[in-house]
Parts: C-alpha cells; sequence; structure tokens
C-alpha cells in the first residue's frame, strides 16, 4: 500500500471508529435531557434512575469520545497536511476553532451537572444543565460538519487564482461558514447521527427488557423505550427529508458525484432510478429499474430536467463506482427502517404495547445495529463519493497527503488500540449500567439521590 | 520592550494554560504511583473532575496553532509525525483509563488503582513526548530541517534536552505538594524547586547559545514566589488554590515566551513571518473574544460550584 493509500485507510479507519462514538453521545444527551424533562413534569421513578444510569454512560462515551476526537482533529494535521495548510488559510479554520468553544460549552456545563450535582437549588438546574450539554455537543457536530460542507462545495477564497498559483487570495473567513450544502448536510448529519446513536441505545434496552426478569427494571426498560421510538419516529422523518434535500444539492453543486451515485452513464432526460447494479462496456447490469422515477425526483426537488452523466467528465475524476451501490443500501435501509417505525407507530394508534411484543423487541434489535449500519454507510457513500478530491474541485488526496514513513508504525498501533478500545468501551457502557441495582437507582432525592 | 504579535500573544497563553494542567495531572500522577493509599484523596478530588478540561485545553491549542501558524503545518506534521501519533495514543490511553477508574467495581483483576495507574503512567509518558516536543520547537533539537525529519538519537545526544526535561521534572516534584497541599511532603517544595530551577536556568541558557536576556528574571521570580508563599502560615491558603496557583504557573510559563518569539526552532524560524494577517486575523480575534467570554462564564459558574460545595462540606463537618 502507497503511503497516500496507508494516510486515506487510516483516517478512514479512524474516523469510521469515532462516529460510533459520536452517535452515543449525541443520542445519550438528548434522551438524557428528555428525561430531565419527563422526571421533572411526573416524578417518574423510572426516568429518575435512567438519568442516574445513562448519566454514568454518558461520562464514558464523552471521555472516550473526546480522546478520539483529539486523535481525529491531530490525524488530519498528521495525515494530509496540504488539505489542513489550506484549511488554515482559508476562514474554514474558524469552524475548527468554534468548535473548540462548543467543545467548552460541553466539557464544562458537564461537569458541573455530573459533579456538582445539588449545589445550584433551583429546580430547572439539571433540565438546564443538560440542554446546555446537549448544545455544546451538537453544536460541536454544526461546526464539524460546516468543514465537511465546505470540502464538498468550497468557497471563501480565490480558487482560479489559487489553482493557477497554488496561493490563496480574496479570503472572505465567514463565506465558508455557509457554503451552499452546509445547511442542508448539517441537517442531515445531525439527523442521521442522532438517529444512529438513538436506534443503537433502543437495540441495547430492548435486548435487556427480553432478558431481565426483575418487574422493576422491565418498567425501566419500557419506558426508556417508549421514548426512544418517539425520538425515532420523528427523526427518521427528519433525516428522510433532509436526505432528499441533500440530492437536489448534489444534483447542482456536485452533478459528477450525483451521476455516479444514480449511476448515470451519460448526460440526459427521463432517468429510471436504478437500483444496483454496476456498469460494464457503457452498459449498465443486473439493476433493478424504476422508470422516471430518478427524473421525476430531481424535477419536483429542483426543477432540472437535463440530469448529468458520467461521460461529461474525465475519467481520473470519477469516484470509485462503488458509491453507486452503498448510496442504494442507505437509502434501501432507511426504507427498511421506516417501515419499521412505521409499524412502531401503528401500535401506539392501535393503542398496544409494542414493548410487550417480543417480535417487535428481536427488530428493533437487529434494526438497532442495522441503523449504525447504514449511518456508516452513509459517510462512505459521502466521503468516497468526493474522491479523488478531498477539497472538491480544488485539491485532490495526493496533494494532500503525508509521505513520512514515520507514520506507519505509530499508524497499526492506532488501528490495534481502537479495535480494543471500541468494544471495551461499550462492554463498560454495560458494566456501568447494571452496576447498581434498579430499586437503588430509583430512590428519590431524600434517600441520596439527585436533589431538586 | 519587546512587542508580540496578538494571534502569538494568545495562541502562547492557550499553550501556557495547558501546560500547566498537563502539569498538574504529571504530579498527581507521580504522587499516586509512589504513595496511591495517602494521596489518592486529595489528588482525585483535583483530577476527576478537571482532566476533561485539559484535554479540551490541549485541542483548543492545536486548533489555535493551525489559525495561527498555517505555513509551519507541512514541515511540523512531518517532523514530529511518529510523536504526535504516540501522543494520540497515550492520550486516548489516558482519558479512557481514567474514565473506566472513575466507574469501576472490582471484578477479577481490574480494579481502581489498576487503572488509576495506567492513567498516571499515561499521563507522564504522555507529559514526556510534549516535553520532547517542546526541546525541539524552543532549540531545534534533534530536527533536520533540510529532509524534514525528527532523528531520536540526535535529540538524545543533546545535554541541553535532558536538562531541560529533567529541570522541569524536579521543579514539578517539588511543587507537587503545594498544589495538592500535602503537608507532610513540605520539607521536599524548596529543594526539589530550586533544583529544578538551576538546571532549568542552565538548559535555557544553552538553547540560547550562552545569552539569556534579563527577562528570565521574571519567570524565575514567579517560580520561586510558589514556595515562599507556602512556606508563609499566611499566605498557605492561597498558594494552595488551585485557580490561583494555575493562574501563577501560568503567568510564569507565559513569562518565557522569549524562547520561541520572535525566533524558534534554535533560531531557524522567524515566527511573525509565519502568523496569519488580515483578515484571518481579523476572524480569529473575533472568534476567539465570543470563545472566550463563553469561557468566562463558564469558569464563572463552575468556581462558583466549587465555592458552594465547599460551603456545604465545611457546613456538614461543623454541624453536630
Amino acid at each position: 500500500m502507497s503511503m497516500v493509500g496507508f494516510d486515506r485507510f487510516l483516517f478512514a479507519f479512524t474516523i469510521g471508529s469515532h462516529i460510533i462514538l459520536v452517535s452515543m453521545s449525541i443520542a445519550l444527551i438528548l434522551l438524557i435531557s428528555i428525561l430531565e424533562f419527563l422526571y421533572l413534569r411526573n416524578r417518574n421513578s423510572y426516568h429518575l434512575a435512567l438519568i442516574r444510569r445513562l448519566k454514568k454512560v454518558f461520562v464514558i462515551s464523552f471521555g472516550v469520545g473526546t480522546a478520539s476526537g483529539i486523535v481525529v482533529a491531530v490525524e488530519l494535521i498528521n495525515l494530509f497536511p496540504g488539505f489542513m495548510t489550506l484549511v488554515s488559510e482559508t476562514g474554514i479554520i474558524g469552524a475548527f476553532y468554534a468548535e473548540i468553544f462548543a467543545f467548552f460549552l460541553e466539557t464544562i456545563s458537564l461537569v458541573i451537572y455530573v459533579y456538582f450535582e445539588g449545589v445550584f437549588k433551583w429546580k430547572y438546574t439539571n433540565l438546564t444543565l443538560s440542554i446546555v450539554v446537549a448544545s455544546g455537543t451538537l453544536l460541536s457536530g454544526v461546526f464539524i460538519t460546516m468543514v465537511n460542507a465546505w470540502m464538498n462545495t468550497p468557497n471563501g477564497f480565490n480558487i482560479s487564482e489559487y489553482l493557477a498559483t497554488g496561493k490563496v487570495t480574496g479570503v472572505l473567513p465567514w463565506a465558508t461558514f455557509a457554503t451552499p450544502s452546509t445547511f442542508g448536510e448539517i441537517a442531515h448529519v445531525l439527523t442521521t447521527t442522532v438517529f444512529a446513536g438513538v436506534m443503537l441505545i433502543g437495540a441495547f434496552f430492548a435486548y435487556k427488557y427480553l432478558k431481565t426478569r426483575d418487574p422493576e427494571e422491565k418498567g425501566m426498560f419500557r419506558s426508556m423505550l417508549r421514548v426512544i421510538s418517539g425520538v425515532s419516529i420523528i427523526d427518521i422523518l427528519l433525516a428522510g427529508a433532509s436526505g432528499s434535500n441533500e440530492m437536489s444539492t448534489l444534483l447542482q453543486y456536485q452533478p459528477l458525484k450525483y451521476a455516479a451515485m444514480d449511476l448515470n452513464p451519460t448526460p440526459g432526460t427521463g432517468f429510471s432510478e436504478r437500483l444496483f447494479g454496476y456498469i460494464y462496456n457503457g452498459h449498465i447490469l443486473d439493476s433493478i429499474q424504476i422508470p422516471g422515477l430518478q427524473a421525476l425526483l430531481a424535477k419536483l426537488e429542483t426543477g432540472i430536467t437535463a440530469l448529468p452523466g458520467l461521460s461529461q467528465y474525465p475519467v481520473s475524476d470519477w469516484p470509485p463506482l462503488i458509491i453507486h451501490t452503498t448510496f442504494d443500501i442507505m437509502v434501501v435501509g432507511g426504507l427498511f427502517l421506516g417501515l419499521f417505525l412505521f409499524i412502531t407507530f401503528l401500535f401506539y394508534v392501535f393503542r398496544k404495547d409494542f414493548v410487550r411484543n417480543r417480535f417487535m423487541m428481536y427488530f428493533q434489535i437487529f434494526f438497532g445495529f442495522f441503523a449504525l449500519l447504514v449511518y456508516e454507510i452513509g459517510w462512505v457513500t459521502d466521503e468516497v463519493g468526493r474522491q479523488p478530491w478531498i477539497v472538491y474541485n480544488v485539491m485532490k488526496v495526493y496533494q494532500a497527503a503525508n509521505y513520512s514513513t514515520g507514520l506507519l508504525v505509530p499508524g497499526y498501533f492506532i488501528i490495534a488500540f481502537y479495535l480494543v478500545l471500541i468494544p471495551a468501551t461499550f462492554y463498560f457502557f454495560a458494566r456501568v449500567f447494571n452496576s447498581n441495582p434498579a430499586r437503588e437507582d430509583m430512590k428519590p432525592a431524600a434517600e441520596g439521590g439527585v436533589n431538586y | 520592550m519587546l512587542t508580540i504579535n496578538i494571534l502569538f500573544g494568545i495562541n502562547y497563553a492557550v499553550f501556557a494554560v495547558f501546560a500547566v494542567l498537563v502539569i498538574t495531572e504529571m504530579m498527581g500522577s507521580v504522587l499516586m504511583l509512589v504513595a496511591w493509599d495517602s494521596v489518592k484523596g486529595k489528588v482525585l478530588d483535583y483530577v476527576v473532575p478537571v482532566w476533561e478540561v485539559t484535554g479540551t485545553f490541549g485541542a483548543f491549542w492545536v486548533v489555535a496553532s493551525d489559525f495561527a501558524y498555517p505555513r509551519i503545518l507541512i514541515p511540523l506534521a512531518s517532523i514530529f509525525s511518529a510523536a504526535i501519533a504516540i501522543f494520540l495514543i497515550l492520550f486516548v490511553a489516558r482519558n479512557s483509563t481514567i474514565v473506566f477508574a472513575e466507574f469501576i467495581k472490582k471484578r477479577g483483576w481490574l480494579d481502581e488503582k489498576k487503572l488509576y495507574t495506567g492513567y498516571s503512567l499515561s499521563t507522564l509518558l504522555l507529559g514526556l513526548v510534549v516535553l520532547v516536543i517542546i526541546t525541539g520547537i524552543i532549540g531545534g533539537n534533534g530536527i533536520d530541517f533540510r529532509n524534514l525529519t525528527f532523528s531520536v538519537s540526535s535529540w538524545a545526544g543533546n545535554a541541553t534536552s535532558w536538562l531541560f526535561i529533567i529541570g522541569a521534572l524536579l521543579m514539578a516534584i517539588g511543587l507537587a505538594p503545594v498544589f495538592y497541599d500535602l503537608a507532610p511532603l513540605k520539607k521536599l517544595v524548596f529543594p526539589f524547586t530550586i533544583a529544578g530551577l538551576v538546571v532549568s536556568v542552565v538548559s535555557l541558557y544553552l538553547f540560547r547559545h550562552g545569552s539569556l536576556p534579563f527577562l528570565v528574571a521574571i519567570p524565575i521570580i514567579l517560580a520561586l514566589l510558589v514556595p515562599v508563599l507556602y512556606y508563609l502560615p499566611s499566605a498557605v491558603k492561597i498558594v494552595t488554590n488551585k485557580v490561583f496557583f494555575i493562574a501563577l504557573v501560568s503567568a510564569d510559563i507565559f513569562s518565557l515566551e522569549f524562547m520561541v518569539y520572535p525566533t524558534a526552532f534554535g533560531g531557524n524560524i522567524n515566527v511573525d513571518s509565519l502568523i496569519s494577517s488580515g483578515p484571518m486575523a481579523s476572524a480569529y480575534v473575533a472568534i476567539t473574544v465570543v470563545g472566550l467570554v463563553i469561557l468566562a462564564v463558564l469558569i464563572a459558574l463552575y468556581s462558583i460550584a466549587v465555592h458552594r460545595r465547599s460551603a456545604m462540606a465545611r457546613k456538614a463537618v461543623s454541624s453536630p
């Protein structure tokens, strides 16, 4: 493997591992805030116990996630110094910088929320602090997504001059915070990140519900699964809508990526939606075709009727066409997840308890892991779809990479370390979650719990 | 009078706070390794809520450096690539061991003490890697700018590198009893601090090829202030206050800015020539101001929480 290949692989591996922790953290703090709100309203001891248990898990997730986030940040500098130099010479470094303050917001409010419980007597303290922590967490996600959006649709400097001379001029730092793809990407990334995390947590609770014989625990897990189902149902609708908006942005600003994702060999009109399949000798083979659907969706969302095709671009600029398959897996996977949640919704409509249905719990476990897989595949589609560019139409990956062989040995150590760290972290989540008996965690404040 | 670029000033101030936070954790780590039972209460009371803030300051410094000195990123990434990768592994090890230690209940061979030992070792090694990088940034030790490489043997063959690290460690041992207010170790404070100071000043002298500016008096005085105040009964409470100590030692490190400004890497690099300017500098300052306001509010809230917690503890002790 070349050094560029190694840099690519190491970063993909690290970020692929990191986003599991990110989605867990964001989902956890969101659920904790909802539970704080519910507990404030109804003083349900199940909610109290869940807050106590999930807070501990969140601290671990945050601690390991923070370290992992710094690994990702420093790896960007170390593996792709050319990219980071361009980032630092244009205003988008401001998004990284602003993220640090969001990170402070999250860190210090979390320290107060967790380690100084009870020192403020205002009854909304815990709810407020949990919301501040969640805001910091979400803002971190927003700022980092701004960087990714800029990589897809760069702006804020004189690109033609940069391509001609390699010099960064005409810098408009604030423009980089709002590229054509920024807001759409933020919407889709946040909704899908929360969704993947919430569904994964749902899988854990469904498993615990099926396993436990303790009636208190059963009640507690049922309560959590109901909250999770509510969040998931709302979230998948938002994820679907924002995903559809993302495709229209791609069509307008990254037509080559769009053509690769929809497997359009040539430009044209009236295209079918092609599920799976591949191009062989200029022909699409083994695909399921839905006549006119691609053209219809494009027209409805953007008004564009002439769709781009791969033949309009040099082959050397094409991304690997595997992204057509990963894109289809993501969309079809999203539809299956939507179907599962629609059935869950029907349980509510017919006033049935979906938690008591064993099959629904088995599906919850399956779809919890499946949602994470779909989420990862979505990121693969986005990142591989931008290849060979690291900054679309501005800088290719080979121009950005670090060719120092000194990275090899520590890089293998980082990979080995993550292979141990991620399972160990999840194992520890489960241990910490179960560390106290349910009855003990359900005791109200006067007996040593949260002081509201 | 020496004037410094505001971007450099902000960046170096962030580094100073980060360095002090790392040093305080290194002090705690040494103490936990040598006297776990007698120090764990005082050390963990500080370390457990603050280790996340240390990491955040580390990230703050790294990103602030990206913003302030974009043109040095490619050379530095090549020169320190292995050191940075080792730092990352140690950083993840440090975070995961301390967070696991915080919540572990003994099961099998793994317990709280073993995990805190892991945390202490990874923190100490991490601190050493930071010190190695700093010796490179100050004196260019081990660095070959032509080939953009770092030679461990060349670094290790330079006595200045070792003197700098030994001096820093001696001072850390000397100041640890003050920071953690460990009266039984009071006798270590003066000898270790002064020995560390002497060795550090010699290393700084060698770094600058036999010339030190009169400004070096400021960090020496600030460093000596800590043990002096600790020996004054009326000042013990002040100097053992965590915020005061961190502010004082940060000021001490900040006053050493002449070692890396206006030139760094043993005089090979002119810092001003690397610093961002124009709209980028304005954006940097604007985001920093907004961010620091948020940070100040959060630190104020944290200080109130600490104050109230202490008051509650005092009330609990005094009530019959």
